[in-house]
């Protein structure tokens, strides 16, 4: 096999592979936004089997490495006579692992409420889901901004992972340049300051937005 | 509702007619702490009742128990002829006939002064968003504050907030109005306000459980005070025969201490 130079065309080809990475980022992000909130309300539920089932899903999902939820979605839906290409695979695996980390985070946040909050509302007769809608989840949803931005720089990086599946995305394609033009330092700094270019403003617009709610709620 | 009732005795319904609240041989306990201890009260319809004593005494929990923001583990509380203890529906009943004041207000902060008048009787007693708006602005009016409704709580003083708090309960309609130490957590100078809204609602025939240390409030206001320790009511009378001739000792080292 020929060894060709790190050029722009290859600058080019790992830069554009950052769509796939911000396309799974987009889909387990919305994936994990809906499992994480049905997560986070079973966590805080009056009744018990909801409860510890959720608490069940979130030890298993954070107690265990990216890596293998990774290799046992797609190496195991595939034993299991389910033909599953790693695009499949990675976007459920990380769906999952963002459901359990954002119910997590949103669980505290709900509980950051004070209690008085869910005790008035429950005196005026208002019932669990009247309560979630109008008094606790927009409460708490101002105290998740910063930590659940905080949490998409995590999963956008944890993409990477799906790389070792065999998903074309920046890590990959970095790899697959690589091995044409064994310019290891460029390669990886290339893949490197891409991911830096699209988590840090997530960062910094993170630290804007908590500052602007506490302003807010300080009002 | 109705198969509930009709489990409950015929004295149950008779006694419901003028009784507001009748708790029988409560019992509550968190963890190994024995939090009340054999109460029984029962409280007539229009009736006003100053619940005092030293803190962790139990009377923060009695009235907690009324709305079931407590759960009890032995006896009974009626409210209103609802038996709470047989759960389910007669709990959203008592909860939407009883209103609460906290000593922390407890207001929404997300929410201007009108939307918290008028969630809750939008969202449960399905009146709609004119109605409540009006309703609300009543109230805030009888409260002193219609000025306010526009605003934010964190934007009032914590006196205008616990009226607000006041006027909230009010616009659910309710029979029985509950009252935890709402005057605790105010600067002196705003004491007076919101005692000065809770006699206006007394005069009005107001039913209303009063946990305070206010005792000018009790003399004043009250049909009944009563006294808890550990748990327990060790005395109940008029505010003449109770603050006049106190016969418990813990009462009378009680009323010592705070006069």
């Amino acid at each position: 096999m020929l060894i060709r130079p790190f050029g722009w065309n290859e600058f080019w080809i790992i830069v554009m592979a950052a769509q796939w990475t911000i396309a799974l980022s987009a889909i387990a992000f919305a994936g994990g936004g809906i499992g994480g909130l049905f997560i986070a309300l079973a966590r805080v539920s009056d009744s018990k089997w909801p409860r510890l089932l959720a608490t069940g899903f979130i030890r298993i999902f954070q107690g265990t490495p990216l890596l293998m939820q990774l290799f046992l979605v797609f190496f195991g839906m595939n034993i299991m006579g389910f033909a599953i290409n790693p695009w499949l695979a990675a976007a459920v695996a990380l769906t999952l692992h963002a459901s359990a980390f954002l119910g997590e985070i949103w669980r505290g946040c709900i509980e950051a409420v004070p209690p008085g909050q869910r005790e008035a509302a429950t005196a005026l007769g208002l019932r669990y889901y009247n309560r979630m809608r109008y008094i606790l989840l927009p409460q708490a949803s101002r105290i998740a901004v910063a930590p659940t931005v905080g949490f998409l720089v995590q999963l956008i990086k944890g993409t990477s992972l799906a790389a070792i599946i065999g998903f074309t995305e920046l890590t990959r394609q970095g790899q697959i340049i690589n091995n044409a033009t064994f310019s290891p330092f460029m390669v990886f700094g290339t893949v490197a300051a891409v991911y830096f270019v699209l988590c840090w403003p997530l960062s910094v617009l993170a630290r804007r937005m908590e500052t602007r709610f506490s302003r807010a709620t300080a009002r | 509702m109705n198969e509930v009732n009709a489990n409950a005795s015929a004295a149950d319904v008779r006694g419901a007619s003028d009784l507001a609240v009748r708790m029988e041989g409560v019992n509550k306990w968190y963890g190994e702490f024995h939090a009340l201890k054999n109460i029984e009260l029962s409280v007539k319809r229009g009736e006003r009742i100053v619940i005092c004593g030293p803190s962790g005494s139990g009377k923060s929990t009695l009235i907690r128990c009324i709305n079931q923001l407590e759960t009890i583990k032995t006896g009974r509380i009626v409210v209103d002829g609802h038996d709470l203890t047989a759960g389910g529906r007669n709990v959203d009943i008592v909860r939407q006939e009883t209103g609460m004041v906290f000593q922390q207000f407890n207001l929404f902060p997300h929410m201007t002064v009108l939307e918290n008048c008028t969630l809750a009787p939008m969202k449960v007693r399905g009146v709609s968003k004119a109605e409540a708006d009006k309703t609300a602005r009543k109230f805030l009016e009888r409260v002193r504050i219609p000025e306010q409704a526009e605003k934010y709580p964190a934007q009032l003083s914590g006196g205008q907030q616990q009226r607000v708090a006041i006027a909230r309960a009010l616009c659910m309609n309710p029979k029985i109005m509950l009252f935890d130490e709402p005057t605790s957590a105010l600067d002196p100078e705003m004491v007076k306000e919101v005692l000065d809204t809770m006699i206006d609602l007394a005069k009005e025939g107001m039913t209303m459980l009063c946990v305070t240390h206010e005792m000018g409030f009790a003399r004043q206001v009250a049909d009944r005070v009563i006294f808890m320790d550990r748990g327990e009511i060790l005395e109940m009378g008029t505010p003449d025969e109770f603050f006049a001739n106190p016969k418990n000792d813990r009462l009378k080292t009680f009323l010592g201490q705070i006069s």
